[in-house]
């Protein structure tokens, strides 16, 4: 921390103040008109000049969402699809992740560089084929369809994090387990896992915030109305003609508020996750 | 597990351990093999293999046939339709300079949040949790969002244009604005990612060299300039080479926002990949339009690798 002492610091808070301020009305101003406009009466959306408030106040798009749309089916493929792949990445990354870290394996460095690669590559790249394969496997409108290739996607990230965990900790606390007689799978069970918790957080809440953001796969392999995410679900809530504003606005709020409060909670851990990243300055 | 089974596992792992030691370097590796083996068949079988194929039927003549297609022998055609069709080239540039311009503005204006929130003494970790609200949006509702925001009868950005005397532009009708629109809407989303990269970076400074500035009578712009920035370096590096990257697949914003138009004006390379693949069927152009992206890709990976002179995953080996 630096601890500077400036002449006329008055005039210097002053500017800190206002420009911390235009910062948040920059993020606040467009998530406010978001969760107003989902509160408006679905007539008065479409008024000139735009009512600066959701006044008269309405739930009617809350309710419009889920039973005139099928938001709720989405909801549902979301939550389901996001969970599997989030379990299926922790479980097989750290896996990987131990194996890569703490055993001397030949090839690892490849493996690691390759692995960055993959994590940055484009998912365009693979959807014609992969969307040739879901098709010949009978997967499409599927949750599998999405599992599979989330987890594939979202590994790579994971099991660099998870390594950069496991090389911190301490080999005597490897050893002891393996003299008190636990096997390999037992040892990563007691001993690693609850020392590599904040790596699991940190890859679990990345894996979990993609999955529910994710679009150009699930738009091209889950297009049946029953296997849409909330991404795709979203996205083709508008007609041909008239966009249902209020409709749409209100599912985001709901799509919003899960992630919202998960980022919240595990904020240490994002931040974490962002800045040591895979890739190290 | 079982008491019994621990002390099976025991006499299989722990002796070794005492007596051959080689012997047990190579079972431990074979071990992490086994280990990794479903993280990576997993890895391979998704992503590796599929890039290949794509690959392959860029590289060939694709008949769509009733169950799939068909690759009916090798051809360069494919690519040399791209090379030769404007709407590749329109993509390939809209891409690219959609990708610099948005990239620096988020720079510049992640960097100058970043050196205020560091000085802010109180209030920084609501600031940070409030930065990663849009990291978290999911772009599909940024994209919904501005849509509305830009709506030309009844959207808020209208009525203020038009209230401050500028008429009534179809912001997302006409190219140039529609273009500056979806700027906007990425900025909003993005730049508080590179804004919480720059501050994490800020913190770890080390403090003396700023003192050592101080002493020496160096100006804060000075500072700023000569020490801060170049100090920064790799944060700024890692910020630029996420950017670039994600900004190569670029996909949801303009699909959902534009649909690619007015025209192709917002057409990125990921849409018209997609377009050519799911709307026309062109599987063989389609893949070589999404192989070439992710050549290209990979060339920026390493050609920024190189620039800032990044080490990858040297530390713990």
């Amino acid at each position: 921390m630096r601890n500077r002492k400036r002449t006329g610091w008055r005039k210097y808070v002053n500017l800190i103040t206002i420009s911390t301020l235009v910062t948040v009305l920059f993020i606040i101003i467009p998530l406010y008109w978001l969760v107003a406009t989902s509160f408006k009466n679905p007539n008065s959306i479409g008024t000139t000049p735009p009512a600066m408030g959701p006044t008269p106040f309405s739930t009617d798009n809350y309710y419009n969402a889920f039973v005139n749309y099928d938001f709720g089916i989405y909801f549902k493929t979301s939550v389901i699809v996001t969970l599997s792949t989030t379990a299926l990445v922790l479980i097989l990354g750290t896996l990987a992740g131990y194996a890569l870290g703490r055993l001397p394996m030949r090839g690892k460095f490849t493996t690691m560089v390759t692995l960055l690669i993959i994590s940055v590559f484009p998912a365009v790249a693979v959807l014609a084929p992969l969307y040739l394969l879901m098709r010949n496997l009978g997967w499409l409108n599927s949750y599998q369809a999405l599992i599979l290739p989330y987890t594939a996607f979202n590994l790579p990230f994971a099991i660099w994090i998870l390594r950069n965990y496991m090389l911190g900790i301490p080999k005597e606390m490897e050893e002891t387990g393996r003299i008190d007689g636990a096997g390999p799978l037992r040892t990563v069970w007691t001993i690693i896992l609850p020392m590599a918790l904040p790596g699991l957080f940190t890859a679990g809440i990345f894996t979990f915030t993609a999955c529910w953001t994710e679009f150009l796969m699930a738009l091209t392999f889950n297009s049946a109305n029953n296997y849409r995410t909330i991404p795709v679900g979203i996205a083709e809530f508008g007609g041909n003609f008239q966009v249902p504003y209020g409709t749409i606005f209100a599912a985001s709020v709901v799509a919003v508020v899960p992630i919202g409060i998960l980022v919240f909670i595990f904020r240490r851990f994002v931040i974490s996750g962002l800045t040591s990243g895979a890739v190290k300055g | 597990m079982t008491a019994i089974s621990s002390t099976a596992e025991q006499d299989r792992v722990s002796t070794p351990l005492v007596g051959r030691p080689d012997v047990n370097k190579k079972r431990l590796a074979r071990m992490g093999w086994a280990f990794s083996a479903p993280a990576l068949l997993v890895i391979v079988g998704v992503t590796i293999f599929p890039i290949v194929y794509s690959l392959i039927m860029s590289l060939n003549y694709v008949t769509v046939t009733g169950s799939g297609f068909s690759l009916d022998g090798f051809t360069f055609s494919n690519y040399n339709l791209l090379i030769h069709s404007s709407l590749w080239r329109n993509a390939l540039f809209f891409t690219l300079y959609y990708t610099l311009v948005t990239v620096v503005v988020e720079l510049i204006i992640g960097t100058c949040i970043a050196l205020v929130l560091e000085r802010l003494t109180a209030g920084r970790g609501w600031m940070m949790a409030l930065l990663l609200i849009p990291w978290s949006m999911i772009t599909v509702i940024n994209a919904e969002l501005w849509a509305y925001i830009y709506n030309g009868t009844y959207g808020v950005a209208d009525y203020i244009l038009g209230a401050l005397g500028f008429g009534h532009p179809v912001i997302l009708g006409t190219p140039t604005s529609a273009v500056i629109g979806l700027m906007i809407a990425d900025i909003w989303k993005t730049t508080p990612f590179v804004a919480i990269i720059v501050l994490a970076g800020l913190v770890m400074l080390p403090g003396d060299v700023f003192e050592a500035a101080e002493v020496d009578g160096s100006s804060s712009w000075q500072t700023f300039w000569r020490i801060t920035l170049p100090l920064l370096r790799p944060t700024i590096a890692l910020a630029i080479i996420f950017r670039v990257l994600q900004a190569f697949g670029l996909f949801d914003l303009p699909y959902v926002m534009t649909g690619g138009g007015p025209g192709t004006a917002t057409q990125s390379l990921a849409i018209l990949a997609y377009n050519a693949l799911f709307k026309n069927l062109a599987f063989g152009p389609g893949a070589a339009v999404a192989t070439s992206t992710a050549l290209l890709v990979l060339i920026a990976c390493l050609a920024s690798l190189r620039v800032f002179r990044v080490q990858v995953g040297q530390e713990g080996n």
